[in-house]
């Protein structure tokens, strides 16, 4: 019988939100059956000891000031981690780019990051969290030695090449360009005035849907880009416009198709979707 | 005299604790953490809206409390009142995250300290949780649903039938961790060769939040913060410390107390008032549900630009509080005091805080069950 995978978790600065967030994968158990748990923050493991491991998962992010993590200094416990495994899976905005906590493994914001010379063997998955799907579905692929598709900063394809306004409920109102104008409405789109920033964000949280029924956009709350690189941005829950017109628009359209097209749809009333969805008068 | 130093692991982040001990037992101990995020800072200079995406990043296992806290302190600030509708789906929402940490603390954090568990029930269960709050909120962890002047979800009776039955399916599962009549085995099993009276506290108790079915006992103004030995800093009230969380807000109820009377404040109340608190959440969810008007408007609009503010919540670990100061939309000041500071301050030996109290007097061996007791974030303290 072949040994188990070894599977080394590590928390550097963050809320522990990317395990919680773990903890919600329905078949947990028969995952991590299939590997050699060595180390995680949380769930019950051996005594903590640096060594080898063929997957390291860092959480969170790395801060150049002293941050004492085990008794080590933290960058230098992530370095000797990092050194003695054979893939690393960077979980998380914090553990990717750096998010609100500090600085990325792979990256820095849009820079190259501390750890950007092992790139190749690193798996990013940005999220904040990042879905309980998204992290089984790498774990899995690793375990059974199966190739992943990765784009130019080692996202997987099969999750980052959606957008998360894919599969967004208000997608009819995005395409007759009928804004929300407050939050706790059915109706409208939140891209306009509330934010969102589905239409430009790489994530599938409207195809694999949150703890399997929802999002945050069909609970009425935009999307924040919360796998991006400048997550978080300010002024999270205003669109930030240049005359009137979104500065971000949709991923891969020019700016003169986008303007085009939103034209056209705003000029041509839908009746339907100018009402209220459910009203008990009509 | 003999001093160890153990760094304590699967808390919510890390702690190290000293104990200074004689003849095997424990004389005194100090608690130390050494991390700091920044998260005030953080904020200054922000749209005050963006606190209700960051702060709920305040901590994984209970971020919910931070973003419910993040909104009363605004509404505060800027004289919001939010229809009861809104209200009842915070409390629902808050209400189960304090259910699912306490689930996962007691099996993942606890029990492991002691004997080994099948934790994957508590995960199993805790699931579930999570996926009620994100019928409402849209995700757990880390939503943003609960917004100054309400909430964003507009939900329809399909959602609330859902949440409903889900709540009582999930109420009647859980009889079999412990049930309504406070038996529990899993409990008697983990005290089989613990001594229930062992880790008595200071026997103060104090609320300062109003959520849920809690009733305050104290007034927030009297809360003093003083550095400490460590980073995280001493919370004092009125000048002294005091024990909050499931056991301080639950003494009224008939079962904890006879527990209380019998063994006080050891950790066996202390854990058992934490897993029956549970059973008390789901009723009263069950019965406040029932009162939602779905023709009730989900959002106000704030009009007010400028005020101070105070937001409390009773959390998974006990209150909350969220100071506020804004300026022109603009966050001007921010400070968050958590429940852990509170029960893990270091005062000296004639006055020690309530975790430094349950462990004096006790053997070493069962420091690390006596600390974890207190179900300490060192994630949110470390803000």
């Amino acid at each position: 019988m072949h040994s188990k995978p070894k599977v080394f978790w590590i928390d550097a600065v963050g809320c522990n939100g990317c395990s919680h967030s773990f903890f919600n994968y329905p078949e947990i158990k028969e995952l991590l059956n299939k590997v050699e748990l060595l180390y995680h923050p949380l769930l019950p493991s051996p005594e903590f000891k640096v060594q080898k491991s063929d997957i390291l998962i860092i959480e969170g992010a790395l801060k150049t000031t002293y941050f004492p993590r085990l008794d080590f200094n933290l960058v230098e416990l992530i370095s000797e981690l990092v050194k003695l495994s054979k893939k690393v899976i960077l979980l998380g905005t914090c553990s990717v780019y750096g998010g609100m906590f500090g600085e990325g493994v792979l990256f820095n914001k849009q820079k190259e990051g501390k750890f950007f010379e092992f790139k190749e063997k690193m798996i990013a998955l940005p999220g904040c969290p990042p879905h309980p799907e998204w992290i089984a579905y790498v774990i899995e692929m690793l375990v059974e030695n199966k190739n992943i598709l990765l784009d130019k900063e080692n996202r997987p394809k099969e999750i980052y090449s959606y957008t998360s306004h894919m599969g967004c409920l208000r997608n009819e109102y995005f395409e007759w360009k009928i804004d929300a104008l407050d939050f706790g409405t059915k109706e409208g789109c939140l891209f306009y005035l509330q934010g969102c920033q589905g239409p430009f964000t790489h994530s599938s949280c409207n195809r694999i849907l949150w703890n399997e029924v929802n999002s945050k956009p069909r609970a009425g709350t935009p999307c924040f880009g919360c796998t991006e690189k400048e997550f978080p941005k300010k002024n999270l829950f205003k669109t930030e416009t240049f005359m009137g017109i979104p500065a971000d628009i949709p991923l891969g359209v020019s700016k003169r198709a986008y303007l085009t097209i939103a034209g056209i749809a705003k000029s041509l009333k839908n009746d339907r979707l100018n009402k209220r969805l459910i009203d008990e008068n009509n | 005299m003999k001093i160890t130093k153990k760094i304590i692991t699967k808390i919510e982040g890390e702690a190290t604790l000293k104990l200074y001990k004689k003849d095997s037992l424990i004389e005194f101990a100090e608690i130390e953490f050494w991390q700091y995020r920044g998260m005030e800072e953080y904020l200054k200079n922000r749209n005050y809206m963006d606190a209700c995406v960051i702060n709920p990043r305040i901590c994984g296992i209970c971020g919910h409390s931070h973003l419910i806290a993040t909104s009363k302190a605004i509404e505060n600030a800027l004289n919001i009142k939010i229809t009861k509708k809104a209200k009842i789906l915070r409390e629902i929402t808050l209400g189960l995250e304090i259910i699912q940490n306490h689930i996962k603390w007691f099996y993942i954090t606890l029990y492991p300290s002691v004997k080994e568990i099948n934790y994957f029930k508590a995960l199993e269960f805790s699931r579930e949780i999570a996926k009620i709050i994100a019928l409402i909120a849209g995700q757990f962890p880390h939503n943003s649903y609960a917004v100054p002047g309400g909430v964003t979800c507009d939900l329809t009776n399909l959602e609330i039938i859902k949440v409903k039955n889900f709540l009582s399916k999930m109420f009647d599962k859980y009889q079999e961790i412990i049930d309504i009549n406070g038996k529990s085995e899993d409990l008697e099993i983990l005290f089989e060769d613990i001594p229930k009276e062992t880790g008595k506290g200071i026997n103060k108790f104090l609320v300062l939040g109003d959520n849920l079915y809690f009733k305050s006992n104290g007034n927030a103004e009297f809360i003093k913060e003083e550095d400490s030995i460590s980073l995280n800093k001493n919370v004092l009230y009125k000048g002294s410390f005091y024990e909050v969380g499931p056991l301080a807000r639950n003494l009224e109820n008939y079962l904890i107390k006879k527990v209380y009377e019998k063994y006080q404040d050891s950790i066996y109340t202390r854990i058992f008032a934490r897993l029956y608190e549970v059973n008390l959440i789901f009723q009263y969810l069950l019965k406040r549900i029932d009162e939602i008007d779905i023709n009730e408007k989900n959002y106000i609009k704030p009009t007010k630009k400028s005020g101070k503010g105070v937001g409390i919540v009773e959390a998974p670990r006990g209150s909350l509080i969220h100071q506020i100061e804004i300026e022109d939309e603009k966050i001007k000041s921010y400070n968050i005091i958590v429940p852990t500071q509170f029960n893990l301050s270091n005062g000296t030996k004639e006055s020690p805080s309530p975790a430094q109290a349950s462990l004096i007097g006790e053997y070493e061996k069962q420091s690390d069950l006596i600390f974890k007791c207190f179900d300490i974030c060192a994630v949110c303290v470390s803000h």
